[in-house]
């Protein structure tokens, strides 16, 4: 605004200039150009600017030539005239102008103050946000120092950290290291145990071949072992020979003894030969000995029989007494029962006819024959009377079917005079309705003569006989009725009577009955079982229809041809094929390692060694380990043991002895020993197991005590208690 | 408008056959995976007549059972079968184990016209389903009495048609099958007014 201002302002004191001085000037526009550009009013402006140049240059123009003419007086007067009203519209513009600005500067009065309100709010505001700017600060600073400190910390903890890392690092190198040595010593273990492995395998190939040398051996052996049992056997066979021979000859010396013995008892024999007919005679005269004895025995034996015979007819005899006299009493009984038997018979016989036993046996045989007569004619009379009985029976039977038939025909006579009745009264009525015709047939005939007489008649007679033939009329119609009544009763009589008739056919036909009875109910079962059979087939139709049994007649069976199980047979027979063949193929590869079943086994055999080998490999292994460590413990043991015996010896003997190589060289040094260097050196000889002294520096000098002790006295402890009491000796003088 | 009304609870014979046919396809399914004639890896779950049927992923079932069925549905469409049999069989032995019998039996319909092309029936679709549904149940069920199956089996669909029936490509004349010592039950029936269909199964009775 203040630079709008300031322009309008300078263009105002130019303008002015121009005006005052009059003087032909150029006008700047400067500013007004710079300060109108956008506004609405331009192109008026410049109009206006351009009219004013024209009006200067017309005026420098009119200044530079002195006006002639009145015409252009005039032409400046207006021209002069136009210029002031100009002016005076410019001036009017400028008011208008300021009263813009005035208004203008109000606003801007007002807005200035409403500014500076702002400002000091914001002022205040500022003094607010800086004194809180300062609180921030200062808790910057605290977090900054906590933010060094925490950094100090930090590093602290990351050399710590390093340090830790260095510590591990270091660490982590040394395991490595000690993994490395570890490995190596692994390695070296390992490479050993392959090296003692490979021993143990050449050993083993080695021991496989002494096996088979020893194998080989073993053969040879055995069929040395064959050979030599072979050759036991002939020996024994040969000793047996022997012995059979021995004994053979031993039974040959018998048999020579024996014949020699045989010579003495043939002279012996001889000898007794001679004395033979002695013997004879006294023989004889023995066997008479003998006859005479032998007969005397036989008579003692006959003697014997006869005392024995003798003593049971004895035995007898008085078994017969006894028996006797049971006999004399039962006699007795018998006659007295023989005298009641006479006396019976006595009794039963004729009084004139002799008692005897015959008698009475005539007399019981007699009563028998009588029993026996008497027995045929019961037995006849029965069979008469069974006779009689039957006869009756078939009477009675006869008298009933007789009296059945009877009743029958009483029945058949009842119908018969029902019928006879029937009839009676039919031929009754016919009769009667005969009559009743007749008199029908009269009564017309009456009527008839009547009518022809009533014509001859004169009309007071006609009325009479009209009277007295509708009386006859009516009667005759009585009787009619009377006749229709016993016709209804006839009728129903008559309607009864067939079914009498029935019956009675039925009677006359009951044969014809029966038999279509039975026709009947034959049929009737039929039916039945027509019947039965047909419910029967229809279940059984409607079984199949459920189970789908078809009309094979009116429907045909399809199916799609590549149906599943059709598919699913294929692949069977497919797969029962391929079976086949496998199974043909297995039974030729069955067969063919049947017939390698041997080689097989001895493959078998050697897999499984190999495994059994690796087994014991593995147990090789362990024990080597387990011997290794022992063997370890052991030399510790003994070292520590070595150690301490050698301690002792040095203690109780005074010299120290140390092996020295492999040479079976020993050193000798004394605890008395001036020095280290002092020492003795000898050696063991093996071939006759003693020590040979060497020559040492030392000993040169200790020639004397060796040509007295060991030259002289041959005893190297002598010599050597002697050299350790010189020495001894030696070094107390030196200490005292 | 109005001939959408008219159409509206309308069963053509094509119908009727579109019906039935799908019903043997579940009901196929059901059957293959219910009695275990297929692993039950090789079925997958599917709502149909508001429950869960598991219908065969195996290619093979599938490619022959949409041929089966096509040529089913053209017959039954003809009133030319009689029967379909879905015969479970032995695949080794070839002995027939099971025998599902579908019995078709022609229906009039509603009636109104004696053309046997141009029959309708007017029986809801709704109640047409849930009679399947109930058959199809049963057949679930069936798997309680019917024995074991414990060999390798195989099935195939046979159509018993008219005698008079042209057989097509691929399609072969075939006997009619016996089971031996069978024993049959019957399932419940369906009838989509056109046709009614009885579901049987015979099957070996177990010695």
């Amino acid at each position: 605004m203040e630079n709008i201002k300031s322009n309008f302002d300078k263009i105002m004191e130019k303008f002015n200039d121009s005006l005052t001085h009059s003087a032909p000037k150029k006008l700047n526009f400067e500013y007004l150009n710079d300060s109108y550009n956008d506004s609405g009013t331009l192109p008026k402006k410049r109009r206006h600017d351009n009219s004013q140049l024209s009006c200067d240059n017309v005026s420098n123009a009119s200044i530079s030539s002195i006006p002639s003419s009145p015409w252009e007086t005039r032409r400046i007067k207006a021209d002069l005239i136009e210029a002031k009203s100009r002016i005076s519209k410019l001036k009017i513009e400028i008011e208008r102008q300021h009263k813009l600005r005035a208004e203008v500067e109000t606003l801007y009065e007002s807005k200035v103050s409403e500014l500076k309100k702002q400002c000091e709010f914001s002022s205040n505001k500022v003094q607010d946000v800086e004194k809180h700017l300062q609180v921030v600060r200062k808790r910057e600073q605290g977090a900054k120092q906590e933010l060094l400190r925490t950094q100090r910390e930090l590093t602290q903890q990351k050399h710590h950290y390093e340090e830790e890392l260095h510590k591990l690092q270091r660490a982590k190198l040394e395991i490595e290291d000690h993994s490395r040595q570890v490995q190596n010593s692994m390695e070296n273990e390992l490479s050993e145990y392959r090296r003692h492995t490979d021993k143990l395998e050449m050993e083993l190939e080695l021991v496989t071949d002494e096996m088979a040398n020893l194998k080989s051996l073993l053969n040879e052996y055995k069929a040395h072992t064959s050979s030599y049992e072979a050759l036991k056997i002939e020996h024994e066979k040969e000793q047996q020979e022997l012995e059979v021979a021995n004994s053979r000859i031993k039974e040959l010396e018998y048999q020579i003894a024996s014949y020699e013995d045989w010579k003495e008892i043939t002279k012996k024999s001889q000898t007794r030969l001679l004395s033979i007919p002695d013997m004879d005679k006294e023989l004889e005269r023995l066997r008479t000995n003998n006859k005479n004895l032998q007969e005397l025995l036989g008579n003692k034996l006959l003697l014997e029989e006869q005392v024995h015979d003798l003593k049971k007819r004895l035995a007898r005899e008085e078994g017969g007494r006894n028996e006797a006299v049971a006999l004399q009493v039962k006699l007795s009984h018998m006659e007295q029962e023989l005298k009641e038997w006479i006396k019976v018979a006595q009794d039963h016989c004729l009084p004139n006819m002799l008692v005897s036993p015959m008698a009475l046996r005539s007399r019981i045989e007699q009563l028998l024959q009588n029993d026996i007569i008497m027995i045929s004619e019961k037995r006849n009379t029965q069979s008469e009377t069974k006779s009689v009985k039957s006869e009756l029976l078939d009477y009675k039977q006869k008298c009933e079917i007789y009296v059945k038939n009877i009743e029958e025909l009483n029945v058949a006579l009842k119908k018969h005079k029902n019928f006879k009745d029937r009839i009676q009264r039919k031929l009754f009525f016919v009769s009667k309705e005969r009559d009743c015709y007749k008199q029908l047939l009269e009564n017309f005939e009456k009527d008839l003569t009547f009518s022809t007489a009533n014509n001859a008649a004169d009309g007071a007679a006609g009325d009479v006989q009209l009277r007295t033939r509708l009386d006859m009329l009516e009667k005759t119609l009585v009787g009619y009725k009377d006749m229709c009544s016993n016709l209804e009763k006839e009728l129903t009589n008559a309607k009864q009577l067939p079914v009498a008739d029935q019956t009675i056919e039925n009677v006359v036909s009951t044969e014809v009955y029966e038999h279509t009875k039975k026709e009947l109910d034959t049929m009737r079962l039929e039916n039945e079982r027509l019947r039965r059979r047909k419910e029967e087939l229809e279940l059984e139709l409607e079984h199949r229809c459920l189970k789908g049994d078809f009309n094979v007649g009116k429907f045909k069976v399809v199916h799609f041809a590549q149906n599943p199980a059709a598919e699913a047979y294929e692949n069977s027979n497919n797969l029962i094929e391929k079976l086949q063949a496998e199974i043909e193929r297995l039974k030729r590869r069955n067969k063919k390692l049947e017939e390698d079943n041997e080689v097989t086994q001895a493959r078998l055999n050697e897999t499984t060694n190999m495994t059994i080998n690796i087994k014991e490999m593995n147990q090789l292994r362990a024990e080597l380990d387990a011997t290794n460590s022992k063997m370890k413990k052991m030399k510790e043991c003994y070292k520590s043991a070595s150690m301490e015996f050698r301690e002792v010896c040095y203690l109780l003997f005074g010299y120290r002895i140390d092996r020295l190589g492999l040479n079976t060289n020993y050193k000798l040094s004394s605890m008395y020993a001036e020095s280290p260097d002092d020492y003795l050196n000898f050696r063991l000889n093996e071939s006759n197991h003693a020590l040979d002294m060497l020559e040492t520096p030392y000993s040169v000098t200790l020639k004397p005590l060796i040509e007295s002790q060991l030259v002289g006295n041959k005893s190297l402890p002598a010599f050597l208690s002697a050299l350790t009491l010189e020495l001894f000796q030696r070094s107390t003088v030196t200490m005292s | 408008m109005s001939t959408a009304q008219s159409t509206k609870n309308c069963i053509t014979l094509r119908g009727s056959a579109q019906i039935i046919v799908e019903y043997l396809k579940y009901g196929i399914n059901s059957i293959l995976f219910q009695r275990g004639i297929y692993p039950p890896e090789t079925f997958e779950n599917t709502q149909q007549y508001g429950i869960t049927i598991l219908m065969s992923k195996d290619k093979k079932i599938e490619e022959f059972l949409a041929n089966v069925l096509q040529q089913t549905e053209e017959w039954l469409a003809k009133n030319m079968i009689e029967k379909i049999s879905m015969v479970i069989t032995n695949a080794h032995t070839k002995e027939v184990l099971e025998c599902w019998d579908f019995k078709m039996q022609a229906e009039l319909g509603d009636g109104e016209t004696t053309d046997s092309t141009k029959l309708t029936s007017s029986k809801e679709l709704k109640r047409i389903q849930s009679e399947i549904r109930d058959v199809m149940r049963q057949i679930s069920a069936t798997v309680s009495y019917l024995p074991l199956l414990d060999c390798i089996c195989t099935f195939d669909v046979m159509l018993y048609t008219l005698q008079n029936c042209e057989i097509p490509e691929k399609w072969d004349e075939t006997g009619a099958v016996f089971i031996q010592n069978a024993q049959a039950v019957q399932l419940r029936s369906f009838s989509t007014g056109l046709h009614k269909v009885d579901t049987v199964v015979n099957y070996k009775m177990a010695s």
